[in-house]
């Protein structure tokens, strides 16, 4: 064999399978060409999920008539003159190979004017080879179609989804733009419908109507941006009862370009650990700015993948950023819906706006001021002295099914669930003891064996350090059988064989990313609170308010249920026909 | 039945055997007081299965007869009846009890006495004898230890043992343990051990009351159930079966410093210690240490809840052997401290890891041991 120059429609091919996976990579280029190009209205028409046809229309600053061919050639860029401009790049394309492996792979049809010209080109190229060449008169802007994505590599075409899926990965990247560049307009027709159309009003808050929904919008938190931080956090998080089946609904942008980056996502995680179910994924868009000089880019060619210079502080900022944002502004879950005395459950019209509709213009406001000159975006103030969000004084009534609490207070009738509210009191216990490396435990009076499956004996094995951390001195005693000297204080009083058992098996199952102190601690606060079905007594009621009332994030149980759903006055008016 | 008596003497005894009354039992009767005839008295009796109390009292008896009525309601009646004379009639068609005292007549419908169930009562010649006095300190200090949930049955027990002429009563919860021995007037012919459930032994001191003669123990030859006869009361219980944990071995034989402090002092200290101990684990920490240059001997008590704040406190004390922190629950020590009757607690310690031991510094006959607790790493 010898070895040869590869002929360059093999190299672009090549080129070409790197930048361009699939319909979707296709728009993310045209769409991010267009917004380079300075577009504030950006059409993206797609055809069979784009595997037919996808056609991008901006209104952007155009190619000149003379420059329109050299857009196709390989490493052709106006975004980056020189090596040492790579390490700032502020345009989210530079490379230069955008146009030329799309065109590779495809029948490209190019329509182009810029505005200081009189006529437009009309270009058409069929696998790199150009077809045809005129003026032709056009708007000012760009408008480029692609047809037949991968005519001339079948290979490709094959591993291409089905129509549905290839649409919703365009859906999704242009709902992300959408949501990154408030301030453009984006529209999405999908075989002739529309799917999309964000108002291009400047107004983070109005993208996000746009993409998900007013429900979802009006349950989003605003965090504002830092003014003078070096690195900022902005954009909007959900509220603890808002949660979705996987991880596609936490979005991020760094420096306006969309990323998916697992660090960032575990850090949002982390963030919303506990306080959404486990298995359940909140919904976040969340923009960093950063000096270009800290990140890198230019990791792949799909450019959807970002280095950071430090990213152990990006991930703690992020973590800490959105965990206060939950501290000091989740509301409590209100009821969504109402036993009437048929004993059908009667919903409530919108209850969640009953108690948000204050709420919604201000997010509204808010969001305006923070997005509304995306050039500042950053730099609108916080609000300030804002007090952490906690229970209010409540006075305890009684206990319903010896399961829940019924608590009065200032703004209406509160429910509480026993379990979860102890076990949130003691899991917040626990986490400070540990982190004062002073977790209780009680020396028993004989050692107590245990048996353990192989499964949970490897776990104690595996954690003992972890367990004896936590107050469980185990020691294997031969077979099955353990020996466990201590146990945490919180434990005492409880079956111990069982309590073991269920809080190694819990924490060898969760699938959650916290770590195995972090499980451990959550299933030995579970395992160590009060029932459902426990009698209190009316003081041991009222102590446990008053540590819940004394406890952060009192909204959720350590699995993420809600601890406590509040009926409003209004709400209990309106059930009554009093209003 | 025809019977009458004082509406003081029918109070006193139908509260006594009140305690023994089921709640929520599915067994109706278990819910009633027997009320019946004995050889010229008023006999009362109530049983949940497990203990069964039976008191006799003074009436006049006209006519023999016996019936169980619910426990509630004759209770309330009764309590709320103007101290006066009490008249009882049975209607035995309809098990009906008529209940006359001053100017109210009330009909009670019952249960036939025929299903109440039979609590056994004495054989007097078997019996053992106890001062009262001796067995109400014994109890006050072993069934405090005694576990309450029923996660291990057997601990919520009290093993008793006879052997020769001592007694020893003997609890545990798993964190602590409590030994007490009484010397007996006699010798048992035998020696024996069983073991008592700790409520009925609470519930034998509560209605002992100021009895002077001394209390008959009595365990049937089934080793099943024990009784305790007193002054016109039987106190009748189930026994647990089960090996009890060998206590002897639990009971530390060594230590390295032994500290004496003043009872009532140690014990208000603890108190306030408790304030703060309650919210952070109830733990509290004492510093013991020897006379030295910075001071005499003395024990530091420390107890620290992390939002809320501190108390320390110094007392008095001697102390022999090594200096040593360690640090106990709260709420066994004041448990312990509470029923130790000695002017001066001593406290036997080896290192923070291992138990430690509360005496009373007047006599030998209590051993209490309490697991210590720790934080962060063991050791």
């Amino acid at each position: 064999m010898t070895i040869r120059v590869l002929p360059p429609e093999v190299a672009n091919k090549i080129a070409a399978g790197e930048v361009v996976e699939r319909p979707a990579s296709v728009v993310k280029e045209l769409v991010e060409n267009a917004l380079d190009a300075g577009a504030t209205d950006i059409r993206v028409e797609i055809r069979d999920g784009g595997r037919r046809f996808v056609r991008v229309t901006d209104n952007g600053q155009g190619i000149p008539a003379a420059e329109v061919e050299t857009a196709f050639a390989h490493h052709a860029t106006s975004k980056v003159q020189q090596a040492d401009d790579l390490f700032h790049v502020q345009t989210l394309g530079f490379r230069g190979e955008a146009l030329p492996s799309i065109a590779a792979v495809s029948h490209v049809t190019l329509i182009t004017r810029p505005a200081e010209e009189e006529a437009g080109s009309y270009l058409r190229i069929e696998g790199g080879h150009t077809l045809s060449r005129r003026p032709q008169g056009a708007p000012v802007g760009t408008t480029i179609s692609v047809e037949n994505l991968f005519f001339n590599m079948p290979a490709r075409r094959k591993f291409l989804r089905s129509a549905a899926t290839e649409a919703a990965w365009i859906a999704t990247l242009v709902s992300s733009y959408a949501l990154a560049y408030p301030e453009c307009r984006f529209t999405l027709h999908n075989d002739g419908r529309r799917a999309l159309q964000s108002p291009g009003s400047g107004a983070l808050y109005d993208a996000l109507v746009a993409v998900y929904g007013t429900d979802v919008a009006t349950k989003m938190l605003a965090l504002p941006a830092d003014d003078d931080a070096p690195v900022q956090v902005s954009g909007y998080a959900g509220i603890p009862s808002l949660h979705r089946a996987n991880r596609k609904y936490i979005t991020f942008f760094v420096n306006r370009r969309w990323v998916r980056t697992p660090m960032l996502s575990a850090a949002v995680m982390q963030a919303y650990r506990s306080i959404v179910p486990t298995g359940r994924f909140p919904i976040t868009v969340l923009n960093i700015r950063i000096d270009p000089t800290e990140l890198d880019v230019n990791v792949h060619p799909a450019k959807t993948e970002v280095k950071f210079r430090d990213s152990n502080a990006i991930f703690r900022l992020v973590e800490r950023k959105v965990r206060r944002l939950l501290v000091d502004e989740a509301p409590v879950a209100s009821a969504q819906r109402l036993v009437t005395e048929t004993g059908g459950a009667a919903s409530v019209p919108p209850a969640a706006p009953e108690s948000w509709s204050g709420r919604q213009g201000l997010l509204a406001l808010e969001a305006q001021r923070t997005a509304g000159e995306p050039a500042q975006a950053d730099s609108v103030p916080l609000i300030d002295e804002r007090q952490p969000r906690r229970l209010p004084v409540l006075r305890v009534l009684g206990q319903v099914h010896q399961t829940y609490i019924i608590a009065e207070g200032p703004d209406g009738l509160y429910l509480i669930d026993q379990h979860t509210a102890h076990e949130r009191v003691l899991l917040e216990r626990l986490r400070a003891q540990r982190a004062r490396m002073a977790v209780p435990s009680q020396s028993l009076l004989e050692p107590a064996t245990v048996e353990l499956t192989p499964e949970q004996q490897a776990v104690a094995e595996e954690q003992s350090e972890t367990l004896a951390l936590l107050g469980f001195a185990l020691e294997h005693f031969g077979g099955n059988t353990w020996l466990v000297r201590t146990i945490p204080e919180v434990l005492r009083g409880k079956e111990l064989a069982p309590a073991l058992a269920e809080i190694l098996d819990n924490a060898r199952r969760d699938r959650s990313e916290l770590s195995w102190e972090e499980r451990l601690l959550m299933y030995a606060a579970c395992r160590g609170a009060v029932k459902a079905g426990d009698p209190l007594s009316l003081d041991e009621m009222r102590a446990l308010i008053r540590q819940l009332e004394e406890t952060d994030m009192s909204r959720t149980c350590a699995h993420g249920r809600p601890t406590v759903i509040r009926l409003s006055q209004a709400q209990l008016e309106r059930e009554f026909g009093r209003r | 039945m025809r019977v009458s008596c004082l509406q003081e003497n029918l109070a006193k005894g139908v509260a006594i055997v009140g305690r023994a009354v089921a709640s929520r039992s599915t067994l109706p009767v278990l819910e009633n007081i027997y009320v019946g005839t004995d050889d010229g008295r008023l006999k009362l009796a109530a049983t949940n299965l497990e203990i069964g109390i039976t008191c006799w009292i003074g009436a006049q008896v006209e006519e023999e007869g016996e019936i169980s009525v619910p426990a509630r309601v004759v209770t309330d009646l009764v309590n709320s009846s103007p101290p006066e004379r009490i008249d009882m009639a049975l209607n035995v068609r309809t098990q009906t009890l008529q209940i006359h005292c001053a100017q109210f007549q009330a009909q009670l419908k019952g249960i036939d006495a025929s299903d109440f169930p039979i609590i056994p009562t004495a054989e007097q010649d078997k019996a053992i004898h106890v001062a009262p006095d001796t067995l109400r300190e014994m109890i006050s200090q072993v069934t405090f230890a005694a576990a309450t949930d029923e996660t291990r049955p057997i601990l919520t027990g009290v093993l008793t043992e006879f052997e020769g002429a001592s007694l020893t009563m003997a609890s545990a919860d798993g964190f602590r343990i409590s030994v007490r021995k009484a010397p007996l007037p006699e010798e048992v012919p035998e020696s024996f051990r069983v073991i008592i459930p700790a409520r009925a032994l609470q519930e034998v001191a509560r209605i002992m009351g100021d009895q002077e003669d001394p209390v008959e123990i009595l365990v049937t030859q089934k080793r099943n159930q024990v009784l305790f006869h007193m002054q016109n009361i039987d106190l009748v219980s189930q026994l647990i079966e089960g090996n009890f944990p060998d206590y002897r071995q639990i009971l530390p034989s060594s230590h390295v410093t032994r500290t004496v402090v003043d009872t009532g002092e140690f014990l208000r200290a603890i108190r306030r210690a408790r304030i703060f101990a309650r919210d952070a684990a109830n733990m509290v920490r004492l510093q013991i240490s020897g006379e030295s240059t910075e001071g005499p001997a003395r024990v530091r008590i420390v107890a620290e809840a992390a939002e809320l704040g501190d108390n320390v406190e110094e007392i008095g004390a001697s102390v022999e052997g090594e200096d040593i922190e360690i640090a106990f629950n709260v709420r066994y020590l004041i448990d312990v401290l509470g029923v130790l009757n000695s002017a001066q607690t001593i406290i036997e310690t080896t290192d923070a890891t291992s138990r430690g031991v509360i005496l009373p510094a007047s006599n030998d006959d209590f051993t209490h041991v309490i697991m210590p607790m720790h934080i962060g790493q063991r050791g």
